[in-house]
């Protein structure tokens, strides 16, 4: 790769679009902008609210419970007709002042609902009241402390091992000296009940707003307590990742547009490498992602209330984290975007393509953030790492607080690794043969592959060339399932994750199959089933190292990544040297069934691909249920 | 007539034979057990009886008035008290698992009751505990205001009677129903970008031209074929809705909502990729486009989602129905002008 001339390759693609750009569009977008800017905070102080006016309640205009119903928009105020109840309302308030609620789920919902609003209706006729200490007779503090004991476990939940302690450990061991665990901000005064009582009680706010987390030590009325449940910032977060959607619309664009009617020709016979021109059409596009990322960091981080009173220096650092660990994103975005521009046939598959990735790119990011500070779950995402930076300025700590090169690692190494792998895999159908010809996703992804196949080793390497999607696909499966019981979710995971590695493992020998790389005997699916097997297997040996960092302390992590590792399970020496060897035996033994049946055709293919499953998850529940 | 549904029929085909239209059942089906998912999963962290049926919250009771907050705490079935006499000692053991959560409760100025709680740090029960202190705090302050009403002016009004109800009712109506509803829309709007976009860049339009179908016809038989697709998405999800226990009231006019703002939709979309030709820059416009109009409808008394919430739930008003009708009739309008702009103008060259 030169850089000399992805630059300039990077140059004419910019241009080309500057050069689309007439007035009128520009103006037109700019209007566009102005709308989005302006509308924003007009919806944002209106609140987005989805339930106005869902129930409605039969109340007389003298009624105590007239006003709570009027000043909730939930809530539509009907006369109070006996005779229309419960057809035409869900709640009634009788005469002598009794509520009753329709026979049906909607009207024991809008009850409980209702409760909630003269609650909060209570607090606000309260303070009106001179007397505040018997308008609010009670005020709250709530403190975190950690709670280490293996009798917890009695209740049924596992000893699970909180985050902090997760960080801790890897402070020790990765030794960057960001001075311990400040990084868990106000959530850490574990034992110094005292700060949560010397906070100044100020006046009852209703609504419980100001700060921008819940998770503190806070003092106030009852109605203030909020658990634990960084919403804000999460949307905060989600501004990084909304632009990315519109950025690889174009930057797909860009990708089908060489290869319709040949355009692409040009450049391909020039003297340059493809790598020189997937990267400059791509450097333009990544660059634009890291400046609107910077731009959304450094305006998010200085308009956050929370970052009061910390220097710029502070601003500087907690947007540096923020860019950082969106970069990842941006690059898997790019990656899987450029595929899906390589394989589609038309603009309206490309849409398909592009809103399915946006879908699932956006849930893996967004939805394990959700759970900061409350489940170790969230180490997934990478965002998680935006909304502890933005809470480590909220704590007035020094720069860099809140993340450590290990929890950085293990969230992006796997989007890391998979952009490379994408990027690899889309370049490898970069040339005449494939840009230009019209065939199917599926078959042009099995192009692909088989592209990159040049031997019968090559089945080993790709093997391992999929961990990081096996890992990133698991991840998801994971996320998906940990809010299920586990009794329930666990034989699911199980079959899942089997699945999703059986395909990792065969896909690429079956590609092999159909575009006749290899003789269909057995034997050559045997000698192709052993080196996948063994390629997975060292690639899931080398992924290891990323799964010390905190998922094994998770009950799923371990049944996901535990049982074919043996980490996180104390056992005896024997039996983990046991465990180390029996995961090849079974890779190599399902790649080798599924390998026979690609011999054959498709439906033998996907025949054996089930009996293979079924096997891993058979070896996979034993390893669980005698072991962990 | 003929004309536009052989455009609109080529459209319907083109999209079965390259088959990805699978994936866009796929994303509805996948947001659709997603945000289920999410739902059940928030909701067990917050509501401890939701999933695991007779889980009870342990307090550690300590402190001088910790007799006033006993009785509120054993009123209830979920919540049992465990009295200390020292704080160190109920901390002790809730260090030790013991005990949920530890509540020691003072009197301070004026009679006015301090609660300094303890709730276990960054697990999976810390949400769970917090919402239980919060009502148990809340109990206690309606007893304690109702044992110092001779000081208030007000009095608080008194609280309903609880029922148990499903606590991911009113989200299937206010979230899923109208998701489910409108993500097929946009997705219809996009692709309605790239049917014309498409001709345009291929150079294919000449060969449209050249039969005997007019420039009206070809956006008609497009805007047909796409506008199609959302309704029939929308009545297929309802149905599965139904059938699988949750009840949905007025399927009807929720589907005439549906395909009329899908037809504004997707005018906006041919609007952009008319007046743009290039994909690239169309498919940005229309989605910022749909960005800003859905977003403004948010401003409006009866938003569209809100619409098909009211309508889902069985609540629809007056109001209501007249939104629906001035959607429908806002879109039609729209509709209307651009196929007389289209006539006027031609396709362009």
């Amino acid at each position: 790769m030169k850089l000399r001339k992805v630059l300039r390759i990077a140059r004419w693609e910019v241009s080309k679009n500057a050069g689309q750009l007439d007035r009128r569009t520009v103006a037109i977008g700019l209007v566009v902008l102005l709308a989005v800017g302006a509308l924003t905070p007009l919806v944002a102080q209106q609140g987005v609210t989805l339930d106005d006016g869902i129930y409605r309640v039969g109340v007389p205009e003298d009624s105590s419970y007239h006003d709570p119903v009027a000043q909730d928009a939930k809530f539509v105020a009907v006369e109070p007709d006996p005779a229309a109840f419960p057809g035409e309302m869900e709640l009634l308030v009788r005469p002598d002042g009794r509520v009753v609620a329709a026979e049906t789920p909607k009207g024991r919902a809008a009850l409980s609902d209702f409760r909630d609003t003269v609650t909060a209706y209570n607090d606000r006729l309260m303070t009106a009241e001179s007397d505040e200490a018997a308008a609010f007779p009670v005020y709250v503090s709530v403190a975190y402390a950690e709670q280490n004991s293996p009798t917890a476990s009695a209740a049924g939940s596992g000893a699970v091992r909180t985050t902090a302690e997760g960080k801790q450990r890897l402070d020790g061991e990765t030794g960057d000296g960001n001075g311990a665990d400040s990084g868990d901000g106000g959530t850490d005064s574990s034992g110094e009940e005292s700060e949560g009582g010397d906070e100044p009680i100020g006046a009852p706010s209703v609504g419980g707003s100001g700060s921008l987390f819940g998770g503190s030590a806070s003092g106030g009325t009852p109605a203030d307590v909020a658990p634990p449940f960084p919403f804000e910032s999460l949307v905060l977060a989600f501004a990084f990742v909304l632009p990315m959607n519109f950025v690889i619309q174009a930057y797909a664009s860009t990708i089908l547009d060489e290869r319709v009617n040949q355009r692409g020709e040009l450049l391909l016979v020039s003297p340059v490498s493809r790598e020189d021109i997937i990267a400059g059409k791509t450097l333009p596009y990544f660059a634009g992602m890291v400046a609107i990322a910077s731009v959304t960091a450094v305006g998010i981080t200085t308009l956050t209330p929370a970052a009061d009173g910390v220097g710029p220096l502070g601003i500087a650092s907690t947007a540096a984290i923020s860019v950082a660990a969106v970069i990842p994103i941006a690059l898997l975005f790019l990656a899987s975007s450029f595929v899906g521009g390589m394989f589609a046939r038309s603009f309206k598959e490309l849409t398909f393509v592009t809103v399915t990735l946006s879908v699932f790119l956006t849930a893996y990011a967004f939805v394990p953030a959700i759970f900061t500070n409350v489940h170790p779950v969230a180490a997934i995402s990478p965002l998680t790492l935006v909304v502890e930076a933005l809470q480590g300025t909220g704590a007035g700590a020094g720069p860099g607080v809140g993340v450590s090169l290990g929890d950085y690692a293990f969230s992006t190494l796997p989007l890391y690794l998979s952009a490379g792998v994408l990027f690899a895999l889309g370049a490898g159908v970069y040339r005449e043969e494939d840009m230009f010809t019209q065939r199917s996703v599926p078959l042009k992804f099995l192009d692909a592959l088989d592209g990159q196949i040049s031997g019968r080793r090559s089945a080993a390497k790709l093997s391992a060339l999929s961990i990081p999607f096996v890992f990133v696909a698991e991840l998801l499966v994971v996320a998906l399932l940990f809010a299920l019981p586990v009794s329930l979710s666990m034989p699911v995971l199980l079959v899942a994750i089997a699945f999703v590695e059986e395909i990792a493992k065969s896909v690429h020998v079956y590609a092999g199959f159909a575009h006749e790389r290899f003789e269909r005997t057995l034997r050559s699916a045997a000698v192709l089933g052993g080196f996948s097997g063994l390629g997975f297997f060292l690639g899931e040996k080398a992924t290891a190292v990323a799964q010390l960092v905190g998922l094994p302390d998770l009950e799923l992590g371990q049944a996901a990544f535990g049982t074919v590792t043996g980490l996180g399970i104390e056992a005896s020496p024997l039996v983990l040297a046991g465990l180390l060897f029996a995961p090849l035996a079974l890779h190599t033994i399902t790649a080798t069934v599924t390998a026979a049946g690609a011999t054959r055709n498709r439906n033998w293919y996907f025949g054996t691909l089930v009996v293979a499953t079924l096997v891993h998850a058979g070896y996979n529940l034993t390893v669980v249920s005698y072991i962990g | 007539m003929d004309n536009r549904l052989t455009v609109a029929r080529r459209e319907l085909a083109s999209l079965r034979s390259e088959k990805t239209i699978v994936l866009a059942i796929l994303i509805q089906l996948f947001v659709a057990a997603f945000s289920s998912f999410l739902a059940v999963g928030l909701v067990s962290l917050y509501d401890p009886g939701s999933v695991s049926n007779g889980f009870v919250v342990e307090f550690a009771v300590t402190g001088e008035a910790s007799d006033d907050i006993e009785p509120v705490i054993e009123a209830e079935d979920g919540w049992r008290a465990v009295e200390y006499g020292s704080y160190e000692t109920a901390l002790r053991s809730f260090e030790r698992g013991e005990v949920h959560a530890v509540l020691r409760v003072e009197r301070g100025p004026a009679g006015r009751a301090q609660v300094d709680a303890i709730a276990p740090d960054g697990n999976v029960r810390t949400t769970l505990v917090v919402t239980q202190i919060k009502n148990v705090v809340e109990a206690f302050e309606r007893t304690e205001r109702g044992r110092l009403s001779s000081r208030l002016t007000r009095q608080p009004v008194e609280l309903p009677g609880d029922a148990p109800a499903s606590p991911y009712f009113s989200f299937t109506y206010t979230v899923l129903v109208p998701l489910l509803t409108f993500l097929p829309i946009f997705v219809s709007g996009s692709i309605a970008v790239d049917a014309i976009a498409e001709e345009y860049d291929r150079g294919t339009l000449e060969l449209l031209r050249v039969t005997p179908l007019t420039a009206t016809d070809i956006v008609d038989g497009k805007l047909l074929a796409m506008g199609i697709l959302a309704p029939a998405q929308a009545g297929a999800w309802l149905a599965l809705l139904s059938f699988n226990g949750t009840a949905i009231a007025n399927p009807v006019e929720i589907l005439v909502l549906v395909a009329g703002v899908s037809v504004g939709v997707v005018t906006l979309g041919a609007t952009t990729a008319l007046a743009f030709r290039e994909r690239k820059q169309a498919q940005f416009l229309f989605s910022m486009g749909v960005l800003v109009a859905f977003s403004a409808t948010y401003l409006l008394p009866e938003s569209p989602p809100n619409a098909v919430a009211k309508l889902a739930i069985g609540s629809p008003t007056r109001a209501t129905h007249l939104a629906v009708g001035a959607y429908v009739l806002v879109s039609l309008v729209a509709f209307v002008a651009l196929r007389r702009v289209v006539a006027g103008r031609g396709l362009g060259e």
